[in-house]
């Protein structure tokens, strides 16, 4: 009797439980959706009753065919490519686009789940790096080679360093939609006030550190805002003549003793107070909210693309240099901003090909997004929109071509689990950071946690 | 005779007939109900268990790999056994804290006599919209660097304190959080204490009982069958808790000291597409959220105190 009624209540508890976990769940998931992600707000176009109406053969490009394009990106991307779609609607009226975009959060999952569900688009945005590396072994992208040699789409005036940074197991599997590289973004007045020179093509990292430690000297200001050490640190190894990952993608390619001198070289600055504190790093993340904004660092860290967003928000000019050297052009590179991908499974792949085609080449389209997912890749195009720009892009599009000069090819290589890879890095920083491990210990601890990762990635 | 027996039988058998057919209506209507729950929650619940046997990265077809991912889980994932200290920590905190501080309220709400309704909805409000995304929000504007609360603390000359970037204190941010969403726990124990009979307070002031002496005499006994339910409904939500910590620290931060259970699940699905680890991940918590309720429950023989006492 005893134990009958222990079962019943470990039974109810249990299915307490369950319901409970039910019914909270669904509401936790409410929430997520409210993240970042703006799911809810996205009016996604997915009409799946219409679609298999109006599908022909492949061949025949005349008659009405559907086309599905995905995206992620902020509003000003929505609106722009919204409105490309209508213009290439309105050239091409057999063809009918049903577009879906949400922020940068929501979209890997959103992807996964439709790759999973046998329900891809025709036409997806991809990212350079541990994405295209995820989707390319899992083959569902489409190798666009037949149609960049056919002429279907026009790859002729394209960078051909970038072109390259498409191509994964030897297949062409995205485009790239436009240019992008690091850059340090900087204060030219709050430099002059505290009689620093600006950097130039030919700076150094002891340059950064003067430069830094005399501002905050004279101005009580923090000299540099946070690297970001994922991306940052990748160029240091370069510019040391070594990679983030070894050539076959089995194993890191840098030694411990950089990774150690690299977390040393911040600590350093921390300590002197030139470089803020973790907590200050962490709570000054959005673009509007960065310390070089609000004028209390002359240095800021980032990607080209988003120097338009940091001068709105600062609103005032603010110039941009290569990373630090020595050597700097060989740790600088171009990186593809974004894809255009082919689904392998898209029936209209020949009509997808063109979208894309009139995507990288239209001048008309290009002029409506003016360089939105980076700088052009095809020269004609950077040209005609060169006289349309304003100062920022100006400085941008001078930006690209000067790196393009003095910088080498990226490195594409990327093993399964780069994207956990990324997050171990960026808790070894925090941890030297809080002093909890020295640099040493962390880069041995990094080394460690990485080889777990891709022995794993690997299995 | 005869006639009316077959005539009643006949009667019978028509409303055995009608109750049938009102047995399938009933079923019509809930119809959606149960394609709904079957289809998008026992579905999802069964597939997620055969999931949690299997590497699966939501892109390729899953592998079975056995108990591969509970063994890792178990002795080979530092990030997974820091998940479970800091949630075990915070729902003992959060919990107990929540729980506390409602029945503190309850009480003295229920002392209340004018304007009754309008206080209990203005302090049922932080539960309506505590966990949503705005609070965490607003929360990282109360502690941060140069938040309300370190401005206050500015102009009494106190020393700031970093309260989201030091890991000492940031998870404590995130159980005032949930303590300050106290509002359900505090209703019911109102429910609670109104169905106490005045009368034994009555006959306990009359005998001299003080204040202390007849809350922990009678209001507290008299309340252990709510207690044990809002315990037991806290717990599992606390072990559940998801949305502060990836709003207002994003990955747990920092240094891992705010990364709950399902925040790390939820990281291990959709940022590391680890399905199927992610799958084992959450069979075990609700198998420990299972063995928590069962021992609440079964401890509950010692310190719950039914009315009716016969049925024990």
């Amino acid at each position: 009797m005893r134990r009958r009624s222990t079962l019943i209540t470990l039974a109810a508890a249990l299915m307490l439980t369950f319901t409970m976990s039910a019914c909270s769940n669904g509401g936790g998931n409410a929430g997520t959706n409210n993240t970042p992600t703006n799911e809810g707000a996205t009016p996604a176009v997915t009409n799946s009753g219409k679609e298999g109406a109006g599908e022909g053969s492949a061949g025949d490009s005349e008659e009405d065919i559907t086309l599905r394009l995905m995206w992620w990106g902020s509003q000003t991307r929505h609106d722009l490519t919204n409105e490309v779609v209508k213009l290439y609607e309105s050239k091409n009226p057999h063809v009918n686009i049903e577009t879906e975009f949400t922020s940068f959060d929501g979209y890997w999952e959103k992807l996964a789940a439709m790759v999973a569900g046998n329900n891809m688009p025709d036409v997806l945005q991809m990212n350079f790096g541990e994405y295209m590396t995820q989707y390319a072994s899992k083959d569902v992208l489409l190798d666009m080679k037949p149609f960049t040699e056919n002429g279907t789409i026009d790859v002729s005036k394209a960078n051909e360093g970038i072109m390259a940074s498409g191509i994964a197991n030897g297949q062409l599997l995205g485009i790239p939609l436009g240019m992008n590289a690091l850059t340090v973004i900087y204060d030219e007045q709050m430099l002059q006030d505290a009689g620093v020179a600006a950097p130039d093509m030919n700076w150094t990292w002891d340059d950064w550190k003067k430069a830094a430690e005399t501002v905050y000297a004279k101005t009580g200001n923090y000299g540099t805002q946070g690297l970001e050490i994922t991306n940052i640190f990748e160029y240091y190894a370069r510019q040391h003549g070594q990679k983030m990952y070894s050539e076959d993608g089995k194993g890191l390619g840098f030694d411990d003793k950089l990774l150690a001198e690299y977390l040393a070289m911040t600590l350093e600055q921390q300590e002197k107070k030139t470089y803020p504190s973790m907590d200050v790093i962490m709570q000054h993340e959005a673009i509007e909210d960065q310390l070089i904004v609000h004028g209390k660092a002359p240095f800021d860290f980032r990607w080209s693309n988003q120097v338009v967003a940091l001068t709105k928000a600062a609103n005032r000019t603010l110039k941009l240099a290569p990373l630090p050297g020595p050597d700097s052009s060989k740790g600088m590179y171009l990186k593809p901003s974004l894809f255009f991908s082919i689904s392998k499974k898209s029936k209209h792949q020949e009509e997808a090909a063109k979208f894309i085609d009139y995507f990288i080449n239209d001048v008309e389209a290009n002029k409506i997004m003016m360089g939105e997912r980076g700088v052009p890749i095809t020269s004609t195009i950077r040209e005609t929109l060169a006289a349309d720009l304003d100062e920022t892009n100006k400085m941008i599009f001078d930006y690209i071509d000067r790196i393009g000069e003095n910088s080498s090819p990226i490195d594409s290589v990327y093993p399964a689990g780069a994207s956990e890879i990324s997050k171990a890095m960026e808790e070894i920083h925090e941890q030297v950071m809080y002093k909890q491990l020295t640099p040493e210990e962390a880069a041995a601890e990094f080394r460690k946690r990485a080889e777990e990762i891709i022995a794993r990635g690997a299995e | 005779m005869s006639l009316e027996a077959s005539s009643s039988a006949a009667a019978a058998q028509g409303k055995r007939k009608k109750k049938e057919n009102d047995n399938l209506t009933g079923y019509l209507f809930i119809l959606p109900f149960l394609v709904g729950f079957f289809a998008l929650t026992v579905f999802p619940v069964v597939m997620s268990l055969y999931l949690s046997f299997t590497n699966y990265d939501m892109l390729g077809t899953p592998s079975w790999i056995g108990f591969a991912n509970y063994e890792r889980m178990l002795m080979d994932d530092p990030k997974f056994v820091q998940s479970v200290k800091v949630t075990l920590f915070y729902v003992f905190t959060a919990v107990p804290f929540r729980l506390v501080f409602a029945l503190a309220v309850a009480l003295l709400l229920a002392r209340l006599v004018v304007m009754k309704g309008m206080y209990r909805t203005l302090l049922y409000l932080p539960s309506v919209i505590g966990g949503s995304v705005a609070v965490s929000v607003m929360w990282r504007q109360l502690f941060g660097n140069e938040g309300a609360l370190n401005s206050i603390l500015a102009k009494l000359g106190l020393p700031t304190v970093s309260w989201l970037g030091d890991p000492a204190y940031a998870i404590w941010t995130l159980i005032l959080l949930y303590g300050w969403q106290f509002g359900s726990s505090m209703l019911i124990f109102l429910a609670g204490l109104k169905n106490i009979p005045a009368s034994y307070y009555e006959a306990a002031e009359v005998d001299g009982a003080g204040a202390w002496r007849r809350f922990v005499r009678i209001t507290i006994p008299l309340l252990t069958p709510i207690i044990l339910f809002n315990v037991v409904m806290q717990t599992i939500q606390g072990f559940m808790a998801f949305t502060p910590s990836y709003i207002i620290f994003e990955d747990g931060r920092p240094l891992n000291s705010t990364l709950v259970y399902v925040l790390y699940m939820f990281q291990r699905a959709f940022t590391f597409f680890d399905m199927g680890y992610a799958s084992a991940m959450a069979w075990l918590l609700l198998l420990v959220i299972g063995l928590f309720t069962a021992l609440i429950f079964k401890s509950s023989s010692y310190w719950v105190h039914y009315e009716s006492e016969g049925e024990r």
